[in-house]
């Protein structure tokens, strides 16, 4: 397509709403604190569920506006609530007040990389996905195509959250990444197949609740083993 | 409606002019803004004339050891951001005869050029804190250097040419060019730019008086008089072309004039003034929600901007952006 052609309104903002997913992603990736990690995974949440509301007014699919509702309520409510119980169970948030004798386990610190060359490193990752995505010519069943800006976006964020565990030494952060992992899919999903039956794009929102039980019990117990939510424990085998 | 058609050359003065007396008003509207925010009554709008013309009528000094280009430098930083109105689109919508004479690019090396020689006449003086100064603006202007380019990579790969007319053109045709993310994020790369360039928060405290914080202003101590005041106003200047470029080039550019009426060319010089108010209004909020970043995290400032030029490229060259 000729680059000067603007891609039409509908697609703009689908294409926009993807790009500033990607863009909280990167946030994801440079933030210290596990709180505000949540915060941008709500953030991130929120966004997809406006996508599904705006691919349902345009393709008059009142299915998807059942779908946003509920994956608003689940993934902007549920989710981050959980996730900030847990830390704050565990003393990983920052804000609450800790007992006597307690150290606080915050993973502000569990970079591996500086902040700047883990954003640049996710540059690339980023380039890598959007283009190996973009080469693929994925196109939906629907009459109107798929936004294949939005698809490549995906590709990149499901990388860029690839790269987020990879970086991060703390239970916490690896979580995040994993349920934002979670997010770039569901884009992906949206974008290219949103005449998906209700049932269907329910059940895969519940096989995030299957893996928000997994990663807490997970949590908790290498809490519990370690007193730390840091991976960096694990390295160290004992028999 | 008065419907006299002015001449061309006229309208062009007129661009340089608007800019040139404008920018001292931009600079107290956000001083102004900035103190209300802050719950103090704040110095009047027109302070910044007051200043300038007081330190017009003052003594110039140099340092013992300066050469006749610490004294030139000022003149040439005031000359090349005098000549930048002529290549961007100032009040009218459609390009002026010495509009073509550079593109894009030819703005952004008159603004280099002017900062190149007041970091070298604050190397003339000897002067710790107008050395500290200079090398940090050339050391962060490194890293916002390329976000430029990749901005521009942006406009050309939209338009076809690199001309600041034919963008602010290419806006104006439908929504749909607004609403793409390329525009968006490339408009986005360039607001961090200008905050880092102008001196605002996150990047340097605009009215603080500490040299250990000082990027940009640390690099006129040793000037005095007429020549200070040139500085300050090639400051103030600087800060208004990059408003004028942001809102006519990429974010509003309407309320330009399509004729030469004087109706419509006085429209478009309020037009102008008022956008460049309401950015510098948001301005003034960023300055006083936010903390100064520390030195060295200035580049993660940069790294997000480049971010966001990155991406802004990237989408458009899957042909969706």
């Amino acid at each position: 397509m000729d680059p000067r052609q603007a891609p039409g309104v509908y697609a703009g903002a689908a294409n926009v709403i993807a790009a500033v997913m990607l863009l909280i992603e990167f946030g994801m990736l440079r933030q210290a604190l596990a709180r505000d990690q949540v915060r941008l995974y709500a953030a991130q949440s929120a966004l997809i569920s406006v996508l599904a509301v705006v691919i349902a007014a345009d393709r008059n699919l009142p299915d998807l506006y059942a779908l946003a509702a509920l994956s608003a309520g689940l993934k902007v409510v549920a989710v981050p609530l959980v996730l900030r119980r847990l830390l704050a169970r565990t003393g990983g948030d920052e804000e609450e007040p800790l007992g006597a004798g307690e150290e606080p386990l915050g993973v502000a610190g569990s970079h591996t990389l500086s902040p700047a060359s883990a954003v640049l490193a996710g540059i690339v990752l980023a380039a890598f996905g959007f283009f190996s995505f973009g080469a693929l010519g994925l196109r939906g069943p629907d009459p109107t195509p798929a936004p294949d800006t939005a698809l490549a976006i995906a590709g990149a964020m499901v990388l860029v959250a690839f790269g987020l565990m990879i970086v991060r030494r703390d239970v916490a952060s690896q979580a995040i990444g994993f349920f934002s992992l979670e997010n770039a899919i569901s884009l992906a999903a949206l974008v290219v197949a949103a005449g998906l039956p209700l049932i269907l794009a329910t059940a895969f929102l519940f096989d995030l609740l299957v893996a928000v039980v997994v990663f807490a019990m997970l949590i908790r117990a290498h809490h519990s083993r370690a007193e730390s939510l840091s991976t960096a424990d694990l390295t160290r085998l004992r028999g | 409606m008065v419907s006299a058609a002015l001449p061309v050359p006229l309208i062009q003065l007129l661009q340089v002019l608007t800019v040139a007396l404008g920018a001292p008003g931009i600079t107290g509207v956000i001083a102004k803004v900035e103190a209300r925010l802050q719950g103090r009554r704040g110095p009047r709008i027109a302070q910044p004339y007051y200043d300038l013309a007081k330190l017009f009528r003052k003594e110039a000094l140099a340092p013992a050891g300066a050469s006749w280009f610490f004294l030139a430098a000022p003149l040439i930083a005031v000359t090349a951001y005098l000549t930048i109105p002529l290549l961007i689109p100032v009040l009218t919508s459609y390009g002026l005869p010495l509009g073509y004479m550079g593109d894009i690019l030819g703005g952004g090396f008159l603004l280099s050029l002017a900062s190149f020689v007041i970091a070298t006449a604050a190397l003339e003086t000897g002067s710790p804190y107008a050395q500290l100064g200079s090398s940090r603006a050339k050391t962060f202007s490194a890293i916002t250097e390329p976000v430029v380019l990749f901005v521009v990579f942006t406009v050309a790969l939209l338009t076809g040419t690199d001309l600041p007319y034919a963008l602010a053109a290419t806006v104006r045709l439908s929504a749909g060019q607004i609403i793409r993310p390329a525009h968006l994020l490339a408009a986005a790369a360039l607001f961090m730019v200008i905050l880092s360039e102008t001196g605002r928060i996150p990047v340097e405290t605009h009215t603080g008086t500490l040299e250990f914080g000082m990027i940009e202003h640390a690099r006129s101590f040793e000037h005095s008089g007429p020549y200070f005041a040139l500085l300050t106003w090639g400051s103030e200047l600087k800060q208004l072309i990059l408003y004028t470029i942001l809102a006519n080039v990429f974010l509003a550019p309407w309320g330009l004039a399509s004729s030469r009426d004087l109706g419509a060319v006085a429209l478009a010089v309020a037009a102008l003034l008022a956008k460049a108010a309401a950015i510098g209004c948001v301005v003034a909020v960023l300055d006083n929600s936010f903390a100064k970043l520390r030195l060295f995290k200035i580049t993660e400032f940069a790294a997000g901007a480049f971010l966001l030029a990155v991406l802004g490229v990237f989408t458009l060259y899957l042909g969706g952006g």
